[in-house]
Parts: C-alpha cells; structure tokens; sequence
C-alpha cells in the first residue's frame, strides 16, 4: 500500500520503519527534514509537502505533538486536505483532544476523505516492538480498511466507537496511567519515610493485587532514582490539560484526576518537563522537606 | 462624564443604572429591546450600534459572559472611539486574553482596563461591589469617580490583566471557601448538632468568614437561588485552571474545587446558587437525611 507518515519523533521513526519492512511503499514529509535522512536511506520517499505526500498516498499516519499540530497539518495551505483524493485515508495518531478530532473527520467527511483518530499506549518500547495498544475512532469499514496496516504496528486494535472516540479512550488511559503513576510514587514516599527499603515493598507489591505494569516499569524509576529514560512528562502535563478541559466541559467530577493535575503542574514548575513522570516522586520529596 | 454601558445583563443593568443615579450621562445598546427599556427609563440613551455608544462616550464599561463577547466588544468600541477613549471591561476573563485585547486597544489609540468584581447581583444593585483593576494608572484616576457609583472598594492592582489574577484570586478564595463551608455544616448535621449554632460560633473565630456568614446562612436556609450561579463559578474555575497548567503552578485545593463545581454543573444544579454544593456533598453521602 501507498503510505505517508509524517511526525518522525522517538516513536513515528520505529512506526515508520516497520511499515517499510513489511513491504508498504513509504514516503514521508517532515518539518526539519533533517529527522527524515536515516529513513531516505533505508529507501522512503520524501515529499516537499503534506499536499504532495497526501497525493501521492492511499493512507497517511500522523503522529505529532498536539491538537494545533494535527490542525496545522490538515488545513495548511498546503495541507493534507488539499492533497488527498477522494477515498483517501488519513490515521492520526498522535494524542488531542476529541473535539478537534471530530472537527478535522467533519471536513475530510466533505471532501470523500476518510478519517480515523487512532491515539497508541506503549510507549517508545511499544513502538520499537510494535506490541502498541490502538483505540481507533472513526467509521467501522474504514477501519476494516486500514486494519492490516495497523497491526503492522500494534497488537490490541480496538474499535470505540465514532471520530473522537479513540481520543475519549485515550484520555481515559492517560488518566488512569498517571493517577497510578502518582499513586506508586506516593507509596514509595511513605515506604522511604518509615524508613523501609522501597526497593523490597515493590517487589512484594508486584505479586499481589497491588500489582501492575506501572508500579514495574515506573516504579523500578522510582527506586534507582532513574528519571532520564521514558516519556517525558510535559507529555502527560499536556494530555491532562486535555482531559480536564473535557471534564469542565461536560460537567463531569474528576477529583483524582485534578489532583494528580497539580502534582505534574508542580513537576514542570520544578523543570521535570523531560523527565519521565516517575519524577512525580520528586515533587512529594520536595513537599515534605519544604 | 459621558459613559457608555455594554451587556446590561443581571450584574450590568445595576450597575449601569447605579452609574445614572450618581448623575452621569450613559449610552447604551443592547440586541434586546427588553433589556433598554429599564435604563431608557431612567434616562439613558440607547443607540443603534456599539460603535455609536463608543462614539458618544468618554468611557465604556462592558459586562459580558467570556472572552470572545469581550473581544468583539472591544473591536466594536474600538471602531467607533474618539481619540483618548478608556475602555473599562468588568467581566471575568483569563488574565492573558485580558492583556492581549488591551494590547491590540493600544494599538488602535483606545486604552483599556481590566476591572472584574466581586459581590454578586446583590453588590451590583447596593453599589457595594469589589472593584479589581488592571491597566495604566492615569486611565484608572480617569474612570475612578465613575467605578465609584458602582463599588465600595476600589484597587488598582497592577498593569493589564492584574485585575483578572486578583478576580482569579477571588475564585479561588470563594470556590475553595463555598466547598468548606458546605462540608463544615453538613458534618455538623451528620454529627447531630445543629449548624445553625455552629455558624453562629465559628464567625466569632478564626474560622469566621463573609463566605461563612452569607453562604453559610443561605446553606442554613436551604435558599438556593442565585445569587451567583454555580455554572458561572464553574466557568471562573476553568480560567483558574488553565491559567494554573499554563504557568506550571499547582493549585491542589482549587482544583478539587472546580471538580465540585463540574460536578454541580454536570447533575443539573449549574442554575443554582454556588451554595447548591452543600446538596452536592449531601447527596454523594447518601441524601439530606
């Protein structure tokens, strides 16, 4: 198949690249086309434009930073909307907000173009190993048609539901993902303040029914002090700024959520924006010793 | 002083009519017929367009919901402004939208301040409101006698947008205090003793506050009725946040606040009074028993 992948981040580049190996005609578009060289060398097309790259593809993956990036991307002058043709696809997979992903499904919809919001959990790790988790919204047989594409790319491809409502799965993950995030950290903190080796409360934690990927993954952080891998944490500060604005919009209570808000509010505060959010230890160190 | 009124809404119209009383000469506009008549019939001036009020007036005052009807108040202010026009805008905003419209005022010759208040639909009609003002100081000795006739307590705070940061203050102040106050009285009942009295022992202390004296009585009353509506507190809320995440600031009991407040607003309870959160608290522990 025809594809075009823009946004060649840390994950985008792993994205990109098993796509080519398993045979997809690739060409990419990137702002600094620098980040594009080593995939030109393993044989990817580049494109001058988003509009190019969009004509000459079947399906187009986008995996950039923010809603006003994807926005950028689809209504530039020369856009991805200027260049698609009719029947065209575009997977966005980058994390917004559902309202801009059904804003951006609504124009594509007037021009016969397909749309499918389709926002991954795995990280850098599940992106190297292409065992990402995939929440797709958007139209059923579109996804049917671009499925075997995804799962080039991930293992758990689910269908939520309508445009937005892989973003809507998205925010749910994120929110779950980080309270736990600050909850591991929060044990930690008064493990180390009993003055109990945190290293062995993990271990045992991990066996019971407190146990689970993040108390592993962010926890082991957590106890050898190992802030510097992972995904930074303005990441989780702007996916919650997502969230809580859904939130205040449909009038529905998150008081976990908004607490845990604060702490990552604190965390960039103290310039852990490009730590990983295991750094929210940090911050209730830095609470206690005030 | 000739002055021109904006947004004669449930704090404006007060407000507009308390600015005739003290004698000044007030244009308006308004889309609704209704809402001119009560200031046409003490005296002021209705005109067809905004720009036609600017044109008249030496100072605009608007009082309008959000930052987009600020915008485009401003913008029409702006078009029909004679030179050394002062826009006064008493509506709550987000500080940075705040700085951004004075900025492109300036641009345009018309200076602008930034001056929300505090005191409800009660404080507009009684004249008693906070006023919180940002912008050049000359522009605010110039407005002064005229926020006079509608406030008690005037403060220049700072440049523009200080006055959105102290109203931001002031929410964050009554948001967290409303949802004290509500748990304060509702775990007294719980515990079997009367709030009524509770109230009236706490205010003699440190625990006294205005919110624990007014909120707290029309808790007592079960009077719901705005007041200040809680979808407008709510509203005020989001500004906190954002403003909150924008800095990197963590504001941890403000933020469950506006969670209470989402939650009024998401089980119907938006057109009640902010007090409405005592039956908030109630219902989430089993009803009013």
């Amino acid at each position: 198949m025809k594809i075009g992948f823009i946004g060649l981040g840390d994950m985008g580049q792993s994205m990109a690249r098993h796509l080519m190996q398993a045979g997809h005609d690739l060409a990419v578009w990137a702002r600094r086309e620098a980040s594009a060289e080593a995939l030109r060398g393993e044989g990817a097309t580049w494109c001058a434009s988003p509009a190019e790259l969009a004509a000459r593809s079947e399906v187009v993956i986008s995996m950039v930073t923010a809603s006003a990036d994807v926005e950028a991307l689809v209504l530039r002058d020369d856009g991805l909307l200027a260049g698609f043709a009719a029947g065209a696809v575009h997977v966005d997979m980058s994390t917004i907000a559902p309202g801009t992903a059904r804003q951006l499904a609504a124009r594509y919809a007037e021009r016969g173009v397909g749309w499918l919001d389709a926002p991954v959990s795995g990280g850098p790790a599940g992106a190297r190993e292409a065992t990402l988790a995939i929440m797709v919204g958007g139209d059923a047989a579109i996804l049917e048609k671009v499925r075997p594409v995804l799962e080039v790319l991930g293992r758990r491809i689910v269908h939520i539901g309508a445009a937005g409502a892989g973003q809507v799965a998205k925010a749910c993950n994120q929110m779950i993902m980080v309270a736990a995030i600050e909850a591991s950290a929060e044990a930690m903190s008064l493990a180390a303040a009993n003055g109990v080796d945190v290293a062995k409360v993990r271990a045992a934690l991990l066996g019971g029914s407190a146990g689970s990927r993040v108390l592993e993954v962010m926890g082991e952080r957590m106890v050898s002090r190992d802030f510097d891998k992972g995904v930074d944490a303005r990441l989780h500060h702007k996916d919650f700024a997502i969230l809580m604005a859904e939130a205040h919009a449909l009038g529905a209570p998150l008081p976990v959520a908004a607490v845990v808000w604060q702490q990552l509010n604190a965390l960039m505060a103290r310039g852990g924006a490009r730590q990983d959010t295991a750094a929210l230890l940090t911050v209730l160190e830095a609470m206690r010793t005030a | 002083m000739n002055i021109g009124f904006i947004g004669l809404g449930l704090m404006g119209r007060p407000m507009a009519l308390n600015l005739r009383k003290a004698g000044f000469a007030v244009n308006v506009w308004a889309r609704r017929e209704a809402s001119l008549a009560p200031l046409r019939a003490a005296g002021a001036v209705a005109h067809g367009s905004i720009a036609e009020v600017a044109a008249a007036s030496d100072v605009v005052f608007s009082c309008v919901p959000d930052a987009p009807q600020v915008a485009e108040v401003a913008q029409a202010v702006a078009d029909g402004a004679r030179a050394g026009l002062v826009y006064a805008d008493m509506s709550t905003i987000a500080p940075a939208a705040a700085r951004e419209i004075a900025s492109r005022l300036k641009a345009r010759g018309v200076v602008m301040l930034d001056a929300p208040v505090s005191g409800g639909e009660v404080g507009a009609i009684a004249g008693t409101l906070t006023i919180m003002v940002g912008g050049e100081q000359a522009a605010f000795d110039t407005v002064l006698p005229a926020f006079e006739a509608m406030g008690k307590s005037i403060t220049r705070v700072g440049e523009a947008g200080a006055g959105q940061v102290a109203k931001a203050c002031n929410q964050i102040l009554t948001g967290v205090g409303v949802a004290a106050v509500a748990e304060a009285l509702n775990f007294a009942r719980k515990s079997a003793v009367d709030p009524a009295r509770v109230r009236e022992a706490l205010l003699g202390g440190f625990a006294g506050s205005r919110i624990l004296e007014n909120h707290g009585q029309r808790m007592l009353e079960r009077n719901f009725k705005p007041g200040f509506k809680a979808w407008m507190h709510q509203k005020d809320m989001g500004i906190v946040m954002d403003e909150a995440h924008r800095l990197g600031l963590a504001l941890p009991a403000a933020a469950v606040s506006a969670q209470l407040f989402n939650a009024l607003v998401g089980s119907g309870m938006g057109e009640d009074d902010s007090v409405a959160m005592l039956k908030l608290f109630e219902t989430m522990s089993g009803g009013a028993a």
